[in-house]
């Protein structure tokens, strides 16, 4: 349990998600509570009482993004309800509570798995294990940002200078950008595809470690497939992407096993890239800026098109259901073999190059970013 | 005729008297406890130490508050008895349309007493019970019974020749193919000389907020969607159970030659994707069930558990006798986890293995009683004792292990011993994270956290139980959503931490009902095999035996977790606040 509070604190902070050790506090819980804290704070040991949980974790999350959270903390009072797919499929919406007091946090906490304290941070939990918490504490960071960047972009857009209301946040928000530029710089990951299972591993290995060192992503936002003869290589639901050896599944492409059922849950979305594409590998990510320009202009209908920078952005939810993205995804690559799915991430296919293939992702966030500065250029904002 | 959801309304049957008299739980009684398992074991609560086959010990039917509503996957029925086969409380959940049929005939529970005079029928609708002769002929296969029985429309449960022939774990089966399986349920409805009860409703039933119910369902359907394991590829709407056959192939954790090893070579001829080929497969599903798993081609194609234990624990590649051997058991209503491990106990105690057309013979001889049948029909624990070999029982409490070895999830191993009907999959079900990563993976060779995973796993599914949701909705959903759900359904504003609350005193309240049947520490332990022999190592996979120490420590934890002493017993704080509430 020692170790899980160890390995989780490293990836928040290696993640930019907290910026000091000091400000996270992670609790695991078995018959006694493991913490990386000299003792367990009273509200903490009572929090345990009242919840039926396995593992707590209270962080304050690096200084911009927590100038983010608080603000729309004041705009939300109660509850902040996110937008984009991933969070409306699993976080649903975020309880704002005011101070650390265990009974108001609990209160929250009874029906979600994670809550804003104004006055000092996240708090989430898990009924498993530490990395429960620590998944839901990156969504909620991730909900928010998204939801921040795009409330402000569509408030700008749908209203013309003269009758715009006003917005405490545009100046911050205009401040805040410049320091979530995406990352850039060369890749060294393989130009072709490895000959051996080996090989495959260490390339999606090295890859899925790249989108998050970058921080185009956090850990479990994504997910990486390559095609080597008659199987698939997929990584495994709910993985992490700096984590893959060990994580991957090897899926024969003849339907003659069924050991993809720990697969990604976009395995015939890729399936289904393969078949139309003839390409041989498949990476997907969620980079923020990416995601909130797809969702610009409103909810896409199901089925319905737009494009963001040339990139075509389509419609449809996670996994395989009838409004699912394999029905609307697969076609929208064969032409420039990358799309974003609205309000969830982008995808690439390539025939043979993962550093090609990373290139393309980084630089379809880089265009993302830029398109929403020239968006608010256009609508009158001026931007430095 | 409109019903609120809300109200648990049932029927409390005298057979001896032919008396069905009305009845409606308390207030408190059903937000205490619920419906489904929780009602059970509550009425149970009021007779801990009965013979299970005791007239006065009751059988109870009862249906979850979520049945009728549009929350997915919420059709199951709770069927709960005191168990012949372990002596320990027991309650199956278990499909079919034998739910909904009750709520919409106004009979959240049937709690049955006494013992009929001659064997009978029982009949609820709408204007209330009746009871016939039922003139069936003892070893008359379930088909017939169902084809003499169905009505248009309604839902019927009914025994075999199994329980009319004694088996200790005879099954109830509903509507055909659905099994009350486990813990010999089956035999206790024949003491009652009860043959079958048919069931049909008209009521309308209505949600009290419309709106918050369709929000949870589309949440609920969303995450469904999201799931590899319920809508992927390989995921259960697609296959069924069977699709865990490869998964437990490929982890080394597949109980063969009575679990002797944990991996059979011949796998693949009962794998899914073999089934599959089988013949046209159609998709059948509980009702309000948008997964359907259940698996048919022109016969009720087996179950993983049936899959795997008929296969590999018996050492069998006939895939056409594994069928066979499931379709005789569903005939004669018996359960097939414990007929197949009682069969590979046999073989091991003779050194001999049974396959193919000698493993069916085997079920045709416990369904007749002819050759070993009355040797088998005691199950492998009472069976392997007269033998002198009690050690070669693959069983915690008596109850037969299913297909996931324990020395391959240390998870399942530890939720084994702690299950209060015995070495049971289902109440912590540890495999949803330490095999399919739901709702996150967790170190399957390790005990670390699991004492208080399993606690918490055993008071969800107790919840589950309890308010007719199946477990497999819980690969893709979790109970935040479900108690959205119930909210907007009953209108009672119980959220999630309250209902794993009710889950816990539902959980500790069956412990104690076993303390006081006589269970302690030691009926908690897995069977000497699992902490002494190997299993079958594979490619970068290592199958220790379990280190006993560390399990016993786990155990430990599990027991201060839970409010037990040491002896697995429950404190005298924490006895004193489950009878508060089991006396309400």
């Amino acid at each position: 349990m020692r170790n899980q509070v160890e390995k989780y604190l490293n990836k928040l902070l290696a993640h930019g998600l907290i910026d000091a050790r000091e400000d996270c506090a992670l609790y695991g819980l078995d018959d006694e509570i493991s913490t990386n804290l000299d003792r367990v704070p009273g509200e903490v040991e009572r929090l345990f009482e009242i919840l039926s949980i396995s593992s707590l974790v209270h962080a304050r999350p690096g200084r911009d993004l927590w100038r983010i959270i608080t603000a729309l903390c004041d705009e939300s009072l109660l509850l902040i309800t996110p937008r984009d797919s991933e969070s409306l499929t699993f976080i649903h919406d975020i309880p704002v509570v005011d101070t650390f007091d265990p009974d108001q946090i609990a209160c929250a906490l009874n029906r979600r798995k994670g809550c804003i304290v104004r006055d000092s941070g996240i708090v989430t939990l898990g009924s498993v294990s530490v990395e429960q918490a620590f998944i839901v504490l990156s969504s909620i960071c991730f909900a928010c940002f998204v939801k921040y960047f795009s409330d402000i972009l569509n408030t700008i857009c749908e209203f013309s200078p003269e009758i715009r209301p006003e917005h405490a946040h545009f100046e911050q928000a205009l401040e805040l950008l410049d320091g979530f530029r995406p990352p850039s710089g060369i890749n060294d990951l393989p130009a072709r595809i490895p000959d051996t299972e080996e090989g495959i591993v260490h390339a999606m290995d090295i890859t899925g470690k790249l989108m998050v060192s970058r921080r185009l992503v956090d850990s479990f936002f994504g997910n990486i497939s390559c095609l080597k003869g008659d199987d698939l290589y997929i990584s495994q639901t709910g993985s992490s992407l700096d984590e893959l050896p060990g994580y991957i599944d090897r899926v024969p492409l003849d339907g003659s096993s069924t050991c993809d059922l720990t697969s990604s849950s976009e395995l015939m979305a890729h399936l289904r890239i393969y078949e139309l594409t003839g390409h041989r590998l498949i990476i997907h990510g969620h980079p923020k800026f990416s995601v909130i320009m797809s969702m610009f202009g409103g909810e896409l209908p199901f089925g319905q098109r737009r494009s963001v920078g040339g990139i075509p952005v389509v419609s449809g939810e996670v996994g395989a259901g009838r409004r699912g993205l394999m029905h609307t995804l697969p076609e929208a690559l064969v032409e420039g073999h990358a799309a974003i799915v609205s309000g969830h991430g982008t995808f690439l296919s390539d025939a043979a190059s993962f550093s090609n293939a990373f290139e393309r992702l980084s630089a379809i966030e880089h265009r993302c970013y830029e398109t929403y500065f020239e968006t608010l250029r256009k609508n009158g904002i001026e931007v430095p | 005729m409109d019903r609120p959801l809300t109200s648990l309304k049932g029927w409390y049957i005298d057979l001896e008297k032919r008396e069905a008299r009305p009845g409606e739980l308390p207030d408190d009684v059903s937000r205490a406890f619920l419906g489904g398992r929780g009602i059970g074991s509550w009425f149970l609560g009021a007779c801990p130490t009965a013979d299970p086959l005791a007239h006065d010990a009751p059988l109870v039917f009862a249906t979850g508050q979520l049945t009728g509503s549009r929350i997915p996957a919420s059709g199951r029925t709770a069927i709960s008895a005191f168990s012949p086969l372990t002596n320990t409380i027991c309650s199956c959940s278990v499909g079919g349309r034998l739910a909904i049929e009750m709520r919409k005939a106004g009979a959240d529970f049937i709690h049955i007493t006494g013992r009929a005079e001659t064997e009978l029928v029982m009949t609820i609708d709408n204007s209330g019970v009746t009871f016939e002769e039922a003139h069936l002929a003892a070893d008359l296969p379930l088909s017939e019974v169902f084809a003499s029985l169905a009505r248009q429309g309604g839902s019927t449960a009914a025994i075999g020749p199994g329980a009319k022939a004694g088996c200790r774990y005879a099954s109830i089966m509903v509507d055909g193919t659905y099994a009350s399986g486990r813990g010999g349920l089956g035999l206790v409805m024949a003491s009652r000389n009860l043959r079958a009860l048919n069931v049909m409703g008209t009521s309308r039933l209505t949600s009290v907020d419309r709106a918050g119910e369709e929000a949870a369902r589309t949440d609920i359907i969303r995450l469904f969607d999201a799931s590899p394991a319920i809508m992927g590829r390989s995921g259960l709407k697609n296959f069924g159970t069977a699709t865990l056959v490869d998964l437990m192939a490929s982890r080394r954790m597949m109980p063969t030659a009575n679990f002797r090893r944990t991996y059979f070579e011949g796998y693949r001829a009962f794998s899914a994707p073999t089934l599959a080929r089988h013949g046209r497969v159609t998709h059948h599903a509980c009702h309000g069930c948008p997964i359907a798993c259940k698996k048919r081609t022109d016969t009720s194609l087996p179950e993983f558990e049936t899959l795997s234990h008929f296969g590999a624990l018996n050492e069998n590649n006939d895939l056409a006798s594994i069928i066979e051997a499931n379709r005789l058991c569903n005939e004669a209503g018996i359960d097939t986890i414990t007929a197949a491990s009682t069969i590979a106990c046999l073989a091991e105690i003779r050194q001999t293995r049974y396959t193919g057309a000698a493993l069916v013979e085997k079920v045709k001889e416990i369904v007749t009683g002819k050759g070993d049948g009355e040797l088998l029909r005691l199950g492998s624990a009472l069976m392997a004792r007269e033998l002198g070999v009690p050690e070669l029982s693959m069983s915690v409490k008596s109850l037969e292990l299913p297909a996931y070895d324990p020395r391959g999830a240390y998870g399942m191993a530890l939720a084994y011993g702690t299950s209060t009907r015995g070495a049971c999959h289902l109440r912590a079900y540890p495999i949803a994270h330490e095999i399919l990563r739901k709702p996150v993976a967790t170190d399957r060779f390790s005990f670390s956290g699991k004492a208080r995973i399993i606690k918490i796993a055993e008071d969800l599914n107790s919840v589950v139980d309890s308010i007719g949701a199946c477990k497999f909705a819980f690969l893709g959903a979790s109970l935040e959503e479900y108690a959205k759900g119930f909210s907007a359904v009953t209108g009672l504003e119980l959220d999630t931490q309250d209902l794993l609350r009710i889950g816990d005193t539902i959980s500790s309240l069956e412990r104690h009902i076993n303390t006081l049947r006589g269970f302690t520490r030691a009926d908690d332990m897995l069977p000497q095999r699992f902490y002494t022999e190997a299993g079958t190592n594979g490619p970068g996979i290592e199958i220790p035996p379990i280190d006993r120490a560390a399990f016993e420590e786990a155990l430990d934890r599990y027991y201060r977790i839970r409010g037990c002493n040491p002896d697995g017993t429950l404190t005298e704080i924490r006895t004193r606040g489950i009878a508060l509430c089991a006396t309400r």
